[in-house]
């Protein structure tokens, strides 16, 4: 059933084929089909992948590729079975810490939010119940009709989710849903697919019953919404209605519901949260003034993407987490990712993961990483987990940043411990990236560029630092972007109050590292005087540039002050901020590969497969068209010609021409010559060829034209003829 | 900044190429040579030359490098991604060596979406029987109750992709694995087989590993999509494999205006057709053969010829038979200088002739 080919025997379709090969498997044109079923659905973890370990075995062959792997992947080709099960659990314990910090800091940055609308529900519900509580009869009969235009009124919320892209905030009103419904509301979630104009208002009412009531409901009648509601003790409590992506509903679909619902207000409490993305006024877009009139609505704001960012970046690297991490480069990359490609967090927490994975598959060494999960390393010295085997030995002290700090077996003992300071060492380290954090606050800098540039182990000022010089140097290469320069800038600027403020923070993030604490705490005194002399002018929260000339002492104070904040940063950098890259043994934390980040992340099919097409030697390795330089050999892949000589068209190109120089090319030199000669006199001679010896290879070539054309279209690179130009195709795409 | 000033560059060089491009066509004449300059050989025949493969060591060497990576694989699926694979050549075959090489532990479905037409529902039917059957064998041997039977064929869509979305049990690897080919196949190309597949590939229960060829396939696809429901993981695996049965549905470019075929085509329509419509249709072609100069022949004029010979009782049936035609592109309706309507048959005159021909035998 399967067609199983071994590298011994390549797939039998690969020698010859035509377009109607007879030997197309029946699968070939199901539209669908099992292929296998799962082997054994009884074996435990341990038997797994051990098809892939027999597979890995098989191709031994002499390709050069294969024979350049490590010593340290071979070596755990052997015992390959226990480490990818143990690199699967391990990632799944990292990554499912990291994944959980990470909610935990979205759920926290909208707590505030989420409380303040259910206050506002518990409180609109009070008022609504204490104007008179209707009986059963009452409640689901759709009469009397109400006249009063305040008890039409529906309850809305809107959440301004400040961000354009609606994938950040699926998961907040995701969460929204479930608090709300951990505080005892009925609550369903529609999204803009529930509103399309094809199953109009009715499609959306039917969602509405199937949370609601039960999933089995195919009727819209909103009266058994209201029967619902009245039955058991269901009218304790409120019912809310959850629009996630407003903008995307359909304008007159949410206008009848909001009129059918606001007719039901009395009977049925519905509070309708709708989650605008664009503007505040976004809702007058889209409904009909006559849903806009029945609208009452409360406005609600969230924490923007960038603050969110900064949190999870804080969360994630800064505080302890899984020990995980990345390299300058690839911070930069993430960064660059965020800010100019994609812009949701989403995209950047994928990244992460995809950053995770890749280090699990590319560093045997980072199943220690578990280790660093759990509290302690004490475990690490066990060589029973068999972590700690000769290969991997060898392995982690074959690694750079080992050999560079000229650490050999001989200090094999020494391992634990340095595992033990690389644990250890982002305490100290990320102290300091808040403290500046906290600084360029004031700035409005950026987590994001911030970490970026601490990152670095190249900085300039982690081998001469000097804050003055690096304040004054204006020529430094990277100009303004330099966060350490900026913040020593600002610091000048800073009112005695925003000092205070900053030394406060510092003090608090100190706390647990009494050497930075010490030095913040000798600040207390200068602060003191500062403020002492910004009293006795009076104006203490006045920036120090209005000073008159009459608070020269003011101003000298604070240049005392600043100095010496300025020397506390220093000390901070020069002690504490070694970038990660520069210490030992930091491969088994840090990520740093980032072609193969971004080669996973964002696939390129527009650049990639052009340069397929036009490099294919580079991909096939053959001898024959390595050295061709610019010319074109009969030996190349048919397409890879056919694409070649199509970058010497317009945009369109003629078939016939193409189909000739396409034939020049496929034709060896010295027949040419004979055909040439052939073809000198006109139709005739099209007959002779035909009968000639060669008339088979004009089929051929006629053939592989087609075939490299239709293949050229699969790709999408060309455009077949239209019935206005039907002797040319369309070129579609221009360069990578 | 360096990646930003790369993107700006790249830019720039896609759109200056593509100026320049223009520009080309616009300056220099276009060529005025026409495909009916090369003598065409039969379609049937240029289907059926046997074309040998270039490279053929070079590219089995390429598949047996890719085999390395069957682990890596496997692993980026168990921990929750899918695959995208890409680059120029066919990957049906890799990509069905690389399942049954190495996932052999789970259940895998394969789709072909390079066929015109998939059944979304039904591919998600069988994922569901398949997905309940693995689900009844782990509850046998972990020895819990099994649920009553469940029947899948009457549930809509959305409750088969709950099922699938079931949660998982402690053991966080039982999946299947959804091959597809093509996913930006013509089949599936339209906003709603890609919602579907999205919602598919989300499904706990479910792990993708697609296939696309054209260049813009990433378009079919929004943030929601990429992000939260297929997650892809790209690879770049050029295989240089003809596209055997890929290409099987797309036109011969160098057989769509042969007279021969399309006169051949016409007979296999008319052929099943009524004896009445078959003659309607000669009537129609003997006097455009009569008339050549014409635009072609009226429609009233064609209801009275067949209703003398009693081919067509009214005119309804006249109509329900030129509807078959013009179906089938047999016909074309066309009004000339009086404002009449007139009926063309858009063949040639040879090969009207050897349609009629044919037709007689």
């Amino acid at each position: 059933m399967a067609p199983s080919g071994t590298v011994a025997d390549p797939p039998p379709t690969s020698t010859t084929n035509s377009f109607n090969s007879g030997d197309t498997a029946e699968n070939d044109i199901r539209p669908f089909f099992v292929l296998h079923k799962a082997s054994s659905s009884g074996s435990n973890l341990n038997g797994k992948l051990t098809g892939t370990g027999k597979s890995k075995r098989r191709i031994e062959s002499p390709s050069p590729k294969i024979a350049k792997r490590s010593e340290v992947e071979s070596v755990e080709e052997e015992d390959g079975q226990f480490f990818s099960t143990l690199r699967f659990k391990v990632f799944e314990t990292v990554w499912s810490k990291i994944e959980k910090t990470i909610e935990d800091v979205l759920r926290n940055s909208n707590s505030k939010v989420f409380s303040g609308i259910h206050d506002w529900i518990r409180e609109s519900f009070e008022s609504i119940i204490s104007s008179g509580a209707l009986k059963l009869s009452e409640a689901v009969r759709s009469y009397p009709v109400l006249t009063q235009a305040s008890s039409k009124q529906l309850l809305t919320a809107m959440v301004l989710t400040r961000n354009l892209e609606m994938v950040d905030d699926l998961l907040t009103f995701e969460e929204l849903e479930l608090h709300l419904k951990s505080q005892g509301c009925h609550v369903a979630k529609l999204s803009s697919m529930d509103f399309s104009a094809k199953s109009g208002v009715g499609g959306c009412l039917r969602g509405l019953l199937r949370q609601f009531v039960m999933p089995t409901v195919d009727v819209a009648d909103v009266t058994i919404l209201a029967s619902w509601y009245r039955e058991n003790k269901n009218h304790e409590n409120p019912v809310v209605i959850i629009v996630d992506d407003t903008e995307r509903c359909c304008g007159p679909v949410l206008s009848d519901l909001i009129l059918i619902l606001s007719e039901w207000a009395v009977k049925v409490p519905i509070f309708l949260i709708m989650g605008v993305s664009t503007a505040h006024d976004a809702p007058r877009k889209i409904l009909s003034v006559n849903a806009l009139q029945r609208i009452c609505a409360t406005r609600f704001t969230l924490s923007s993407p960038a603050e969110r960012m900064d949190a999870v970046l804080k969360a994630v690297f800064l505080k302890p987490c899984s020990g995980f991490t990345v390299s300058h480069k690839v911070a930069l990359f993430m960064r660059s990712y965020f800010l100019c490609q994609d812009g949701t967090l989403t995209s950047f927490v994928r990244t992460l993961k995809i950053a995770c994975l890749q280090h699990f598959s590319l560093e045997p060494l980072s199943i220690m990483l578990e280790h660093f999960c759990h509290d302690g390393v004490n475990q690490l010295s066990g060589e029973g987990t068999g972590l700690l085997t000769e290969a991997t030995m060898k392995h982690a002290f074959d690694l750079p940043s080992v050999t560079r700090n000229k650490i050999t077996r001989s200090t094999f003992e020494m391992l634990p411990h340095f595992l033990m300071d690389l644990q250890r060492m982002p305490n100290p380290w990320s102290i300091v990236v808040l403290c500046i954090y906290e600084a360029g606050k004031f700035d409005k800098l950026r987590l994001l560029d911030i970490f970026c540039e601490i990152l670095d182990p190249e900085a300039r000022y982690l081998k001469y630092f000097s804050p003055s010089e690096i304040v004054n140097s204006q020529s430094h290469n990277s100009g303004s972007n330099n966060v350490i320069r900026r913040v020593l800038c600002k610091l000048r600027d800073l009112s005695p109050s925003q000092l205070s403020s900053m030394l406060k923070s510092w003090e608090n993030l100190t706390t647990e590292f009494s050497e930075i604490n010490d030095k913040v705490m000798e600040l207390h005194p200068f602060m003191r005087s500062v403020e002492a002399a910004g009293q006795r002018q009076g104006l203490p929260n006045s920036p120090k540039k209005h000073a008159s000339r009459s608070h020269s002492k003011l101003e000298k104070e604070l240049k005392a002050m600043t100095d010496k904040v300025a020397t506390v940063i220093e000390f901070m950098l020069r002690e504490y901020m070694k970038p990660v890259e520069s210490v030992p043994f930091h491969e088994i934390l840090c990520f740093k590969n980032v072609d193969k980040l971004q080669s996973a992340l964002l696939g390129d099919p527009r650049g990639r497969i052009q340069l397929d097409l036009l490099e294919s030697h580079n991909i096939l390795h053959c001898v024959c068209c390595s050295q061709r330089g610019t010319t074109l050999l009969p030996s190349m892949h048919d397409t890879s010609i056919l694409y070649t000589l199509a970058q010497e068209h317009a945009d369109v190109i003629n078939l016939h021409d193409w189909y000739q120089s396409f034939k020049t090319i496929l034709i060896p030199k010295s027949s040419k010559a004979k055909q040439k000669s052939k073809s000198s006199s006109k139709s005739k001679k099209r007959k002779d060829i035909c009968e000639e010896p060669e008339a088979p290879a004009e089929a051929l070539i006629q053939a592989r034209f087609c075939r490299a054309i239709m293949e050229l279209q699969i790709a999408g690179l060309i455009r077949m003829p239209s019935k206005r130009r039907p002797d040319f195709v369309q070129r579609v795409a221009f360069g990578s | 900044m360096e990646d930003i000033e790369n993107i700006e560059e790249d830019e720039y060089g896609f759109s200056r190429n593509y100026f320049l491009a223009k520009e080309l066509g616009g300056a220099s004449k276009r060529s005025a040579h026409k495909l009916s300059d090369i003598h065409i050989v039969d379609e049937q025949e240029l289907r059926e030359t046997a074309i040998e493969m270039k490279h053929a060591k070079e590219i089995s060497e390429l598949m047996s490098d890719y085999k390395t990576m069957y682990s890596k694989w496997v692993f980026e699926l168990r921990c929750g991604f899918g695959l995208l694979m890409y680059g120029f050549g066919s990957k049906k075959a890799l990509i069905e060596d690389f399942a049954s090489a190495s996932l052999t532990e789970y259940s895998v479905m394969v789709i072909n979406g390079y066929l015109p037409s998939v059944n979304l529902k039904q591919v998600l039917l069988a994922l569901a029987e398949l997905l309940s059957e693995l689900l009844k064998c782990k509850r046998k041997s972990s020895g819990s109750l099994s649920k009553g039977q469940e029947t899948f064929p009457s549930r809509s869509i959305d409750d088969i992709l709950s099922f699938l979305h079931g949660p998982q049990s402690e053991d966080k690897d039982c999946f299947i694995c959804v091959v597809v080919h093509n996913i930006d196949g013509p089949a599936l190309r339209d906003p709603e087989s890609q919602q579907t597949l999205a919602r598919l590939a989300s499904c706990s229960h479910i792990r993708m590993v697609a296939s696309i060829d054209h260049v813009n396939a990433p378009l079919l696809w929004d943030k929601k999509m990429v992000h939260k429901q297929f997650n892809w993981l790209w690879h770049h695996v050029p295989t240089f494999a003809p596209y055997n049965v890929e290409g099987v549905f797309f036109p011969l470019v160098l057989a769509q205006g042969s007279t021969a075929q399309t006169a051949k085509t016409a007979a296999i329509v008319l052929q099943s057709l009524t004896p009445n419509a078959q003659n309607v249709f000669k009537i129609l072609a003997e006097y455009q053969l009569s008339h050549p100069d014409e635009d072609g022949m009226p429609t009233d004029d064609l209801y009275s010829a067949s209703r003398e010979r009693f081919f067509v009782s009214s005119q309804v049936t006249l109509n329900s038979h030129l509807t078959e035609f013009k179906d089938h592109e047999l016909v074309k309706t066309k009004r000339n200088s009086d404002g009449q309507e007139c009926l063309n048959i858009p063949l040639s005159s040879d090969a009207l002739r050897q349609l009629l021909l044919d037709l007689n035998q």
